[in-house]
């Protein structure tokens, strides 16, 4: 086999590689970006040297499938890294530098993982420390990393968490979900918690709730990051995170807890619509990129603003641009006041949240300009007179094609959350991946 | 060496200790602290599979892993092998789905039939 891939990723298809067993992988690189390019573009990129090693890519391609294998290639056992439970003694300031350094923190402050705060920490779970909590992939191509109550623990403490915090922690820590996902698209992750421990943490559901303003939320999301990078071997720039941009609610993971008491009477807790108990504590994720706002001051009704509003999702990091409609990471989300919530149950007849779900995946569509250009083959058909496509070359390209945004699978996840000061509503593009009791970590 | 000297030696050890310590400024304390870097499951080393002798008289398939609008350069790999190496057949194959999916078929299908691939994710 000989695998080409562009210069730009290098550090990740050889990560790669060597997390699935083949570290002498044998990578040709050639120029990047290549996506787009014409074909004597890329003609030349063939035909000319590789950019990292400077030697010729037909070369390398030739050798790679006939140089004889070396001995290191022919290798097979197993690769160990050995790990320590300790880090070698040292002043807090060096301690502290080290953490900075190696990338184990968010680049803030932390709390050093002493033994007698982790020890403060572990006496809020009947959990053992040398339980296995979850598994990890740093990326979808490469092996899971696991981890102990012990290492949640101290990646908790770094994050400035209380032990009351830790039963929270632990659950997420179980879904097995890091918050750095690896697209180049600068993905972000959500965290929703439910049930009973939302009032025992005193969490932020109301005024302000996704902003910096309280601790649970604070540390709650903190801790996220530090459990992806720490313990699920994710968040390295350039071999297991690779977003352009980076998502600035990568800082706090969208931590918030959503507001049961407010939601209209029929709307279910989020928690209930996945299954559990109302009196059970959840923690549910969620992947996405982006939250649009919008406050309703005039006559339009609600739903039709948000039908409107998310029809803009298509041009989101939603994977439209892949196959849209079909794509499961095409998904909908309403962050909604509880404002809002009353008035789309009481003056808009939206009994449920799965109704308002239902109605959304139903009535919002792909524009036209967008449909044709995801789909070519569906395109070139409607040129050559090809029904149902030719017909659909008289509508405009701003308006609505026949595909729904939203598959009927992802649908449109609905929380109800913040200070009811005003009919607002988030609306975006994340999909709910997990949720995991929080109970069961008490 | 005397009873009374051993001791004697222990309590000055004993008396220095105390005083490092009650005079090191708190910053140059040494302190532990657990690991928060966790480890990857160990991995099995997969040897590589033996390579061709050489090219002629081959069939090597250049595999598109369906990067959004990259084929072109799969095609053009197909053209200038061609041209450089008449006697080896080079079969572009585009993936099934898009390059988050597998193809189990195509593999068979390599195995069946190639002797060798390219494989390549335009970006």
């Amino acid at each position: 086999m000989a695998p080409i891939v562009t210069g730009r990723f290098q550090d990740v298809a050889e990560a790669t590689a060597a997390s699935k067993g083949m570290p002498r992988e044998r990578f040709t690189y050639i120029h990047h970006p290549v996506s787009n390019k014409p074909a004597a573009e890329c003609r030349k990129y063939i035909e000319g040297n590789d950019p990292l090693t400077g030697k010729p890519v037909i070369e390398e391609i030739v050798a790679a499938l006939t140089k004889p294998l070396s001995e290191e290639e022919k290798k097979t056992g197993f690769v160990e890294k050995p790990r320590e439970r300790l880090l070698k003694p040292d002043t807090a300031q060096n301690l502290e530098r080290q953490f900075l350094e190696n990338g184990w923190t968010d680049g803030l402050l932390i709390a050093l993982p002493t033994e007698q705060r982790v020890s403060e920490m572990l006496k809020a779970t009947s959990h053992k420390p040398d339980e296995i909590v979850g598994r990890m992939m740093p990326s979808p191509a490469q092996g899971p990393w696991k981890y102990t109550v012990e290492m949640v623990a101290a990646n908790a403490v770094m994050a400035g968490a209380k032990p009351k915090h830790f039963p929270v922690i632990l659950a997420l820590a179980a879904t097995g979900q890091g918050s750095l996902p690896s697209s180049t698209s600068s993905m972000a992750r959500m965290m929703v918690i439910n049930g009973p421990i939302r009032n025992e943490l005193k969490t932020n559901m109301g005024i302000g709730a996704l902003g910096p303003f309280d601790e649970a939320n604070a540390v709650l999301g903190r801790t996220w990051t530090f459990i992806t990078k720490n313990l699920g071997g994710g968040g390295k720039a350039g071999t297991t995170y690779l977003g352009t941009f980076g998502n600035n609610y990568n800082y706090n993971n969208l931590c918030f807890a959503e507001k049961e008491e407010a939601l209209p009477s029929g709307w279910k807790p989020f928690h209930v619509q996945k299954g559990f108990k109302q009196g059970e504590s959840v923690v549910s994720v969620f992947n996405g990129w982006t939250l649009l706002n919008y406050s309703a001051y005039n006559p339009d009704p609600y739903h039709e603003l948000m039908r409107r509003q998310m029809v803009a999702l298509e041009m989101s990091g939603a994977g439209a641009h892949h196959t849209p409609g079909v794509n499961i990471q095409t998904a909908g989300m309403l962050i909604i006041d509880p404002v809002t919530a009353k008035a789309l149950k009481e003056e808009e007849s939206f009994e449920t949240k799965e109704k308002l779900s239902r109605w959304l995946t139903e009535n919002v569509h792909f524009t036209m300009w967008n449909y044709w250009n995801a789909m070519p083959d569906y395109l070139k058909k409607a040129k050559e007179g090809v029904q149902p496509y030719a017909s659909l070359l008289k509508r405009a390209p701003e308006s609505d094609s026949p595909l729904q945004l939203f598959s009927p699978k992802a649908g449109v996840e609905i929380v109800v959350v913040g200070g009811e000061t005003n009919p607002y509503w988030y609306a975006g593009d994340f999909r709910y991946l997990a949720s995991a009791s929080i109970d069961q970590w008490k | 060496m005397k009873k009374g000297t051993g001791w004697l030696q222990i309590g000055i050890c004993l008396l220095t200790c105390l005083f490092v310590t009650c005079t090191q400024k708190p910053e140059q304390r040494v302190i532990t602290v657990l690991n928060p870097v966790g480890s990857p499951s160990p991995t099995p080393l997969i040897p590589m599979a033996p390579r061709l002798d050489m090219l002629e008289g081959k069939t090597i398939y250049i595999v598109d892993v369906m990067y959004p609008l990259t084929h072109q350069l799969f095609e053009e790999i197909q053209k200038v092998f061609s041209e450089k190496y008449p006697k080896t057949k080079w079969v572009v194959k585009s993936k099934a789905g898009t390059y988050f999916d597998d193809d189990p078929k195509l593999w068979e299908e390599l195995k069946a039939n190639a002797q060798g691939m390219i494989i390549g994710v335009g970006h």
